[in-house]
């Protein structure tokens, strides 16, 4: 017997039972469904947070003193750490020519912006920045001009605004030209940054950014430490930049060749990395408890399995008395199962990507279509349609076919 | 009433009789149910602890207390305006202790972090909340040993303090902690109480087991900047004198701060209802996915029921017929297929609540949880309902059988 009869058996015998077939497949259905549900609505979270991670743009990473993410107490090695300054980055601008771009930036939280009409809430951060800083930070001038090294050297009173810090200060005039107040600083407005949008419901233009120098000699130089933000020209030789940079910056402050580096590389992958190691009990966690339902399921097709080979004693005596051997027999009935499982795993999976996307709109997360779930659905029907019809088709193929005629 | 008993003593006796005759197909169908309840009641089990958890966690710090404090705790909106609000002082603690009169107990509270070290074992950063004596009677704490610092102790600011069960588990583990003498941040203090394990790792900051009680006039001295802003913590006498306790200390306190009548209040009275409510709407998100998917697994050991009942009804056709034909009635045969379903369901639900059980006692080294009778209850009727639920359109099915064309079936 061929495989393609064997199917065709196969679809014939579950078409003759309707309602036993429906009900056993949307008990596959329901267990795929709650898999494939949750995986969605978890993978459309997981994507969300990794774009908003950080604003670094492709085959971008940082330098800082602090580590990016840490628990609990720093400790006193971290503290007494060098300060990463203008200096340093100078020097390391002149020995590293991996990098793209290379620019360095300081911040500050919670200022207070005036125009000659308006004043906003103190909740505008401002960036000393060095012209690089744009294409590192993925950042794009909307109007007007990004700064310029004569506005580094000189510690020009110039700004850029953030989109929607321009349209609170100045709304229909061009505020290119026009001048702002921030702490003690006059500064002439020189270029507006593009529109970002928002993330989580966070405005991203709600910034302005001033010349590094600038910025030093108005919030202070000494005792605080710069960030260093690298763009390497590829892909391919991001790592390379990075063990560069690594080693270029050791050499710069002076670290002893049996110790740590005093810095700290952040990168987007070391950033999601460690998030996904936060989130991986909750990812676990839900999974399994999906997976109880697929179980359940499972033991439901291997019950109706059971029935259908009770059923069929007489059909498969009669079969094996013509010659079916027994691989055929139990190839017969484990194609029954697995095309029940599919079956009932690609209406669950169909569902499943709709609710989980539906589900997550509702969290303003980006729609996903999460291929890597979906093929181990298939699988998983595939695998729950092996181990729960394996049983009752061995069952069936080891009949004795005499014995097997004779059933009443 | 008799002839309705005597069905339904029929019905069950038949159907442990179809049960007996189709083993691996009961337990089968059994499992289905027994791995649905099993899920279930062990999800309402761990809502359940962290309920608790947290309750416990509430009640040990004292449930009927206020907080007046210079930031509302979950309204951070504008904070820059909440900024520029003055510091709750000790001296506006003093007025307001004087003025007010409905509360049992009122304490001003500071909070810090410090290292803790005792000997070679130490703690790198442990809460320190510096406060009075009468801090203790706001709260239930319970003492392992020792007992609260007094009057005399807190007024003079003495290097004293009590600590919490997982402070004092981390730093002794086999000398008594009384009168031993710890390092906080270089600075000794001797202890002169421990408190017995009593809060919940949900509450954050608000667990007293890791924390460490000194005197005010210390914490100021050695660990908090003079212009931080106290929290005064008041005890309303009952729940149902919350409100007006409440409500007298913001009239207070605009009176220890002389606003005018049409100036906003520039402090914040914190009730615990806030952070209860909060507790409470996570719970209610974690309630809703886990029952929805854990409840997936029932409706899957349901269907599996009503599968198996769909084909022992038609292989019984034959005896349904000649049951019919010598004057059974609709009734006995439905009453007859519905107890089968319900028997295998409530087989399923027992032994799933069995396994539950034991699975809970594994899970209560995580949360404090324990089956309790309710659960077991609304399993026990949670199962029977499947039961009946799924199996009531095969049994229906099988007693509107026309018996002329069920005995012709072949």
């Amino acid at each position: 017997m061929k495989i393609g009869e064997t199917i065709q058996v196969a679809f014939g015998s579950l078409r003759a039972n309707r309602l036993r077939s429906a009900l056993t497949v949307l008990g596959i259905v329901i267990g795929i469904f709650s898999i494939i549900s949750v995986s969605t609505v978890i993978a459309m979270l997981q994507r969300s947070i990794e774009d908003g991670v950080s604003d670094l743009s492709k085959n971008t990473f940082q330098v800082q003193k602090w580590p990016a993410i840490h628990t609990g107490r720093i400790s006193e090695k971290i503290w007494n750490r060098q300060d990463i300054t203008i200096d340093h980055f100078n020097q390391l601008r002149a020995r590293l020519p991996e990098a793209k771009y290379m620019a360095a930036q300081m911040w500050r939280g919670g200022q207070k912006v005036k125009s000659e009409w308006v004043s906003t809430n103190p909740n505008i951060s401002i960036g000393g920045i060095t012209p690089e800083a744009v294409p590192t930070s993925a950042w794009e001038i909307g109007e007007g001009r990004n700064i310029n090294q004569n506005d580094l050297d000189y510690a020009t009173k110039v700004c850029l605004l953030g989109d929607e810090l321009a349209q609170k200060l100045f709304k229909s005039i061009n505020p290119i030209g026009q001048e702002v107040r921030v702490a003690g600083m006059r500064l002439k407005v020189v270029g507006v940054f593009a529109p970002r949008g928002q993330l989580f419901g966070e405005s991203r233009d709600n910034f302005m950014a001033v010349p590094l120098t600038t910025f030093q000699n108005e919030y202070g130089k000494y005792r605080r430490s710069i960030d260093i933000v690298i763009m390497s020209h590829g892909k391919q030789d991001y790592n390379d930049t990075i063990e560069a940079t690594i080693g270029a910056l050791r050499a710069i402050r002076r670290v002893p060749a049996n110790e740590d580096n005093d810095f700290e590389i952040v990168s987007n992958e070391s950033l999601i990395s460690q998030l996904n190691s936060m989130t991986q009990g909750i990812k676990v966690g839900s999974v399994v408890v999906a997976l109880i339902a697929l179980l359940a399921a499972g033991v439901g097709i291997m019950n109706i399995m059971l029935v259908s080979v009770t059923e069929r004693t007489r059909e498969i005596g009669i079969r094996k008395a013509l010659g079916a051997k027994r691989r055929t027999i139990l190839l017969q009935f484990l194609i029954e199962a697995i095309t029940l499982c599919q079956f009932g795993g690609i209406i669950g999976i169909i569902f499943g990507v709709l609710t989980g996307n539906l589900v997550g709109m509702q969290l303003n997360a980006p729609p996903i279509f999460p291929m890597d779930w979906i093929i181990a659905g298939i699988m998983m029907c595939v695998f729950v349609g092996v181990i729960f019809g394996t049983g009752p088709a061995y069952k069936a193929a080891r009949l004795d076919p005499i014995e097997a005629l004779r059933y009443e | 009433m008799n002839r309705y008993w005597f069905e339904l003593k029929e019905g069950v006796l038949f159907s442990l009789k179809a049960i007996r005759v189709n083993k691996i197909r009961a337990m089968l169908t059994t499992l289905g149910i027994i791995i649905g309840i099993c899920s279930v009641s062990l999800m309402s089990t761990a809502i359940k602890g962290m309920d608790k958890a947290f309750q416990e966690g509430i009640s040990a710090l004292g449930s009927d207390n206020i907080y007046v404090s210079k930031w509302p705790w979950f309204d951070d909106h504008e904070w820059w305006r909440i900024r520029r609000r003055p510091n709750i002082t000790v001296q506006d603690f003093d007025k307001f202790q004087s003025l007010a009169k409905k509360p049992i107990a009122m304490a001003p509270t500071i909070i810090s972090m410090c290292k803790l070290q005792y000997n070679d074992s130490y703690i790198e950063s442990a809460l320190i909340t510096g406060t009075t004596a009468e801090y203790v009677k706001t709260t239930n704490f319970e003492f392992a040993s020792g007992c609260f610092m007094t009057g005399i102790e807190t007024d003079g600011a003495r290097n004293v303090a009590v600590i919490g069960h997982d402070v004092s588990e981390n730093l002794f583990k086999f000398v008594n902690p009384i009168n031993q003498e710890i390092e906080m941040n270089g600075v000794k203090f001797k202890i002169v109480g421990v408190l017995k394990k009593m809060g919940s790792n949900l509450l954050g900051g608000f667990n007293p087991d890791n924390q460490v009680y000194i005197p005010l006039g210390s914490a100021y001295r050695y660990f908090v900047h003079r212009f931080r802003s106290i929290d005064i913590v008041v005890r309303a006498a009952n729940t149902a004198m919350v409100k007006e306790t409440a409500e007298e200390a913001e009239e207070v306190m605009r009176r220890v701060r002389s606003l005018k009548y049409n100036e906003e209040n520039n402090f914040a009275v914190n009730q615990q209802e806030g952070l209860t409510s909060r507790f409470d709407k996570v719970v209610m998100v974690i309630k809703i996915v886990g029952f929805f998917i854990t409840g997936l697994s029932l409706l899957v050991g349901a269907i599996g029921i009503m599968n198996i009942m769909f084909v022992s009804v038609k292989e019984r056709t034959k005896e349904i017929g000649i049951r019919k034909a010598i004057g059974a009635k609709r009734r006995t045969i439905l009453t007859q297929f519905l107890s089968e379903a319900a028997l295998i369901c409530l087989m399923g639900g027992l032994i799933g609540l069995g396994l539950a059980v034991l699975a809970s006692i594994a899970l209560d080294k995580v949360l404090p949880t324990s089956i309790q009778v309710d659960t077991i209850l609304i399993a026990i009727f949670i199962s029977l309902i499947t039961g009946v639920v799924s199996g009531f359109i095969p049994a229906y099915s099988a007693a509107k059988m026309d018996p002329v064309d069920a005995l012709r079936y072949e």
